[in-house]
């Protein structure tokens, strides 16, 4: 595999620091936001934090949403756990609609 | 140059407030939010409101673009004489090969979301692309290279601004599923003033197949069969993304009923693969021949089977 690439469903880790830059979220805004649970990462201080790839996915949604609707953390927090809700009912609609005979 | 009405695209008067341009910007940012918007087109429509809000939500950007004039949108244009040095955009010079966007980004405002640039003398990181890529069932399971034209951003040494088209090869891994996405570092629009390149993020779509249905890495697959299929059990085959396989089907088979072929699904990036589910339905012959009829008459006649029994009482 390219050493650039990654799958942002796969098992790696990034730290907090990736994830930052790679969002265009700021390190306190994530750390707001880890606090209001919308990030759960491994480790015991911000320093030695390692969030999954899919929370790439999630950080560059908030930063959108955060720049286009001027939201704060905590209304991006509540905004990101219903999104991760959907996202997983509709993963289970497509399970389903997998299951149905034509 | 071409024309773009910032105003008719956020739906508000010329002469409108600050507070009537965030408004209409928000409600119309609501219905055509990538993020959160189903909309067809809504990715394109947004990123016009997000062009028109930026520019007009700037003074200085909004006396600069209202100095250009009314024109129809999509109209071939220039700018008045001398509108690049009394707007600050004295590094563009070329101003009939840019787009619109370009030239206001050039004011000072920023290039992309959170990236923004303050100032040419700062490292100026390359823009993030995200593009969808579509691709067949076959093409994931084995992974492929795709090669994207993307109209990349560049900022020359002088402050130029110029979009150049550029082919950008990527190599997708196999066993990538459908909404996957994957990131590329670097492989974005190149950064100015040493900063670095931006990254490129692929979005994963994948045909629908005339047989598989895919979930994750598990794959569906309809198989009829017959009524005496179904009630004897038998052996059948089927076809698997790769080829042929043996299915048993057990005496007793209802429709509906799901038959796992474990490992036969789409193959996971590192190692290993989802399954195959068969998914049974009975098939009936539309028409009969004279005997086949004769055979569920005798069949009828004889079975005491009642799939209703459960209705009575």
């Amino acid at each position: 595999m390219d050493p650039e690439l990654m799958l942002l469903a796969a098992q790696s880790r990034i730290a907090l620091a990736e994830l930052a830059e790679a969002s265009g979220l700021t390190r306190a805004e994530l750390i707001e936001l880890v606090e209001y649970g919308a990030f759960a990462p491994q480790g015991a201080a911000p320093e030695q934090w390692t969030f999954p790839a899919a929370a790439l996915v999630q950080a560059r949604v908030a930063s959108r949403l955060r720049a286009d609707f001027e939201l704060e953390p905590a209304s991006l927090a509540l905004l990101l756990a219903y999104r991760e809700r959907i996202n997983e009912l509709e993963t289970l609609v497509r399970e389903l609609e997998c299951q149905l005979l034509r | 140059m071409k024309y773009k009405d910032y105003y008719a695209i956020l739906g508000v008067a010329r002469e409108a407030s600050e507070a009537e341009l965030k408004k209409a910007y928000r409600k119309l940012a609501r219905k055509y939010h990538p993020d959160v918007s189903k909309e067809p087109g809504a990715e394109e429509r947004f990123k016009e409101l997000g062009e028109a809000y930026e520019t007009l939500r700037d003074k200085e950007k909004r006396a600069a673009y209202d100095a250009l004039g009314r024109h129809r949108p999509g109209q071939d244009f220039r700018p008045p004489p001398d509108w690049a040095q009394h707007f600050g955009a004295g590094g563009v010079e070329d101003l009939g090969g840019i787009d619109l966007s370009d030239l206001f980004a050039s004011l000072g405002g920023g290039f992309g979301r959170a990236r923004g640039f303050r100032g040419r003398a700062m490292p100026i990181p390359g823009e993030d692309f995200e593009v969808t890529v579509h691709l067949g069932l076959l093409e994931a399971a084995r992974g492929t290279e795709v090669t994207l034209e993307l109209a990349m951003r560049e900022i020359t040494p002088d402050g130029k601004i110029l979009r150049r088209p550029r082919s950008v090869r990527a190599r997708i891994p196999k066993g990538v599923t459908d909404g996957e996405k994957l990131r590329l570092r670097g492989k974005g629009g190149p950064g100015a003033n040493g900063g670095p390149s931006g990254d490129l993020y692929l979005s994963i779509a994948l045909h629908p197949h005339p047989l598989f249905r895919a979930s994750g890495h598990d794959l569906y697959l309809e198989v009829p069969v017959t009524p005496w299929e179904a009630a004897l059990g038998a052996q059948i085959e089927i076809p698997s993304l790769e080829g042929r396989l043996s299915l048993k089907i057990p005496p007793g088979s209802k429709a509906g009923q799901k038959l796992r072929v474990a490992g036969q699904g789409l193959p996971r990036p590192h190692g290993g693969a989802g399954d195959l589910y068969a998914m049974l339905s009975i098939a009936v012959p539309g028409t009969l021949s004279a005997r086949e009829k004769e055979l569920f008459e005798q069949l009828r006649a004889a079975s005491g089977f009642d799939p209703r029994g459960h209705f009575a009482g």
